[in-house]
């Protein structure tokens, strides 16, 4: 028997980024809604911040966000950046609610992602991208409908890599 | 205690990750051989996948393309066949003409667009996020790609080689604000700078021309080709939509649209040009 620990949570990880980063290239960016293509990789980094909190969380969305910088050319690390913040204020959020319901993670999830499309948006702007107007609106609202649907599932799963599965329960079923 | 504790150690981690990040970030900037050796390993670790994904998914596209678009695209269908007749009459036309021009290049020793050889690429891949401006080709380097070759199709300039790999290589679209590319207007030879505004939308060209100059909506721009340009010249870029006043009121700038449809790209031509190191 495989013991749990930090390896195994390790290992999940590193093997849903993996899944997910070949999901967002081969699937997530041909499903476009309103010329708007879904972003995983911010969904998997926001789920890490609800399901681990903002400590661990910031470090699976800035791997997330690393490993997708890898495939951009874009300039690297701006991915890195804001799947990290936004995954810290992700967690939190989530350790701010006292009471869950099924709709506090997919609202989070919604919210973050929106924003983090947003701060994307503004970092790059800082960095020199022209992203700034209009359509980054547009934009990070797509983003967060397509993520609020896709967050129940996301979340299951970020939370069985993240959560150690003896003597640790989900942080969000718990509450 | 312990969990001011745990607030005092999250922000720790996120600052360090913060830090991380922005050292990434410089050395990009510094064009480190390390992001973009890691950046080549990774795009050829994961075109494979790319490719395999496009043709598994291609008839399901296709299938929902022809349910949903099926109106528009029996309409233009029809705008289509009308469009080719008129250009076959054309074609013979240009025939002609280019050849005589080619003629008459080779005797004053100009070098012409068309002589210069090229590869005929398939596209792979489109941009993998909202604010990507790149897609993905299937030839690379043993094909003779190089990065900043241009890249082109029927219509006129699509972009530029930004990453090669040995089978594989990424093209920047001209739509990609950090695009430019130095143009001229056709016949009238007035130079400008054209440059990309985002994913469908039109090119911007600073021309330096006075605010009060008349330039005709509907004038085509080609590349310039000027000395130290990263294209050859008499490449088509686009045509004139409207005019509006540039920076500060004094000069003009014209909004041009792009004549190769980025969006629908399945085949491109590089052209092998030689780019200076």
């Amino acid at each position: 028997m495989i013991p749990e620990g930090p390896l195994v949570t390790a290992t999940r990880t590193s093997l849903v980024l993996a899944i997910a980063l070949t999901a967002q290239i081969t699937v997530a960016s041909r499903i476009e809604v309103f010329e708007v293509r879904g972003d995983l990789m911010l969904l998997i980094a926001v789920a890490a911040g609800l399901a681990a909190g903002p400590d661990r969380g910031a470090v699976v969305g800035f791997a997330a966000g690393i490993s997708f910088d890898l495939l951009l050319q874009s300039p690297f690390g701006l991915s890195a950046l804001t799947y990290a913040l936004v995954a810290y204020v992700a967690g939190s959020l989530q350790d701010s609610v006292l009471r869950a319901s099924w709709w506090i993670p997919v609202a989070t999830a919604a919210t973050a992602s929106t924003l983090g499309v947003i701060l994307y948006g503004v970092f790059g702007s800082v960095v020199g991208e022209d992203l700034l107007g209009l359509p980054l609106l547009r934009i990070a609202l797509v983003v967060g409908v397509l993520n609020a649907v896709a967050a129940p599932a996301v979340l299951r799963i970020v939370r069985w890599a993240i959560t150690p599965a003896i003597g640790v329960r989900p942080r969000l079923m718990t509450r | 205690m312990a969990s001011s504790r745990r607030t005092g150690r999250s922000r720790l981690t996120l600052a360090l990750l913060v830090l991380t990040s922005l050292a990434l970030l410089t050395l990009d900037f510094r064009d480190s051989a390390v992001v973009s050796s890691a950046r080549r390993v990774a795009s050829s670790a994961f075109a494979p996948l790319r490719g395999v994904a496009e043709t598994a998914t291609e008839p399901f596209t296709n299938a929902w393309h022809g349910i949903t678009d099926y109106r528009d695209v029996r309409a233009e269908n029809d705008a289509l066949r009308a469009q080719l007749d008129r250009l076959r009459g054309e074609a013979a036309l240009d025939e002609d003409a280019a050849s005589q021009l080619a003629g008459l290049l080779d005797q004053l020793d100009i070098e012409w667009v068309g002589d210069i050889p090229t590869a005929t690429a398939r596209v792979v891949a489109g941009p993998l996020s909202n604010f990507s401006h790149t897609i993905e080709i299937d030839k690379g380097s043993d094909a003779g790609l190089r990065v900043g070759m241009p890249v082109i199709n029927g219509a006129g300039l699509v972009g530029r080689l930004v990453q090669v790999t040995a089978d594989h290589a990424t093209v920047q679209l001209l739509t990609d604000p950090d695009f430019a590319v130095g143009v001229r207007l056709v016949p009238d030879g007035a130079p400008g700078t054209a440059r990309g505004t985002g994913a469908g939308e039109d090119l911007v060209v600073d021309t330096g021309l006075e605010a009060d100059a008349e330039v005709n909506r509907g004038t085509t721009v080609a590349t310039s080709g000027a000395d130290r340009s990263a294209f050859p010249g008499s490449i088509p870029v686009g045509k004139v939509r409207r005019t509006r006043a540039g920076s500060g009121g004094l000069t003009l700038d014209l909004v041009v649209r792009p004549l190769a449809d980025t969006e629908k790209l399945a085949f491109v031509t590089v052209m092998l040009w030689p780019v200076e190191p």
